[in-house]
């Protein structure tokens, strides 16, 4: 049992580690040994419990999520209509990226970074939610509920004032956006969001 | 004897898409009606397992079929 507990608690130690060092210097510019010898362990130990570092690195990432179970629980908890899911699973989002800021900073490493590691970012953060308005808005189109509109535009749209949102109240801190609260924001930008896509329905 | 009442091809769509079209294809459903779903998203045998557990519907089977995954659901 102690002995499990202390592996436990050792796994834990290096993601917690190696999350800061990714969010300090990105992915390329930490190297195993550095996670190790932060943790207090020697490589062979770290390997024994993240077979590489990549392994490390999507671990990190998966640690930056939220649950899928909140998502689904988000999806359910509500209105079907496209507005309402997408104010829901947004919210779930946010919320937990304001629980840790440096899922932002290693997000912004990663794209700089570029290639693997940024698709790889992508795919484990936004790529669920782009899906999702693309889907909906093509259904949404061809069921006449919103004018013709270009879906991979729309979800651009969407993933970029999300994330300058994030930019701008937790990394940025800036000025102009200190008087109204992160979710008071977000609600703001997915009415405009709305409008934009012409969508006129219940969660309106 | 059990049968399927209603079969819901969700291949090709990811998390929340698959469970979001579960919920309105139940509710159109009686009390221990089933509702068959075909699904590739990796993530879906986790989310049907929350999908029963937060409607309360019983998840009678999970497994692989094809290229995904296959789940039986009994409405209750």
């Amino acid at each position: 049992m102690a002995k499990r507990m202390k592996a436990a608690e050792r796994r834990a130690s290096i993601l917690a580690v190696a999350k800061v060092l990714f969010a300090d210097k990105g992915f390329h510019a930490v190297s195993v040994d550095e996670i190790a010898r932060r943790v207090g362990v020697s490589p062979a130990v770290l390997y024994q419990h993240f077979a590489s570092k990549d392994e490390l690195y999507e671990a990190v990432l998966d640690s930056l999520s939220a649950p899928r179970e909140t998502y689904v629980e988000a999806a359910l908890d509500g209105p079907d209509d496209f507005a309402s899911v997408l104010q829901r699973i947004t919210r779930v989002f946010i919320s937990r990226v304001d629980e840790d800021p440096d899922y932002f900073r290693i997000e912004l490493l990663s794209v700089l970074e570029g290639g693997e590691v940024a698709n790889r970012f992508f795919a484990s953060r936004w790529q669920s939610i782009v899906d999702y308005i693309e889907y909906s808005l093509n259904e949404l189109v061809r069921e006449k509920q919103i004018p013709v509109v270009n879906e991979r535009a729309a979800a651009l749209l969407f993933q970029g004032m999300i994330r300058e949102a994030i930019y701008s109240k937790r990394i940025l801190n800036a000025e102009r956006y200190k008087g109204i609260s992160m979710d008071k924001l977000i609600h703001q930008l997915l009415v405009l969001f709305l409008q934009a896509i012409g969508y006129k329905g219940p969660g309106e | 004897m059990s049968h399927v009442t209603e079969e819901l091809d969700a291949r090709g769509l990811n998390c929340p898409l698959p469970i979001l079209r579960a919920k309105k294809a139940i509710a159109g459903l009686a009390a221990g009606d089933m509702l068959k779903v075909l699904a590739t998203d990796p993530g879906a045998v986790k989310d049907f397992e929350a999908f029963c557990r937060q409607t309360g519907n019983e998840l009678l089977q999970s497994q692989s079929a094809g290229d995904g995954f296959e789940f039986l659901i009994r409405r209750q």
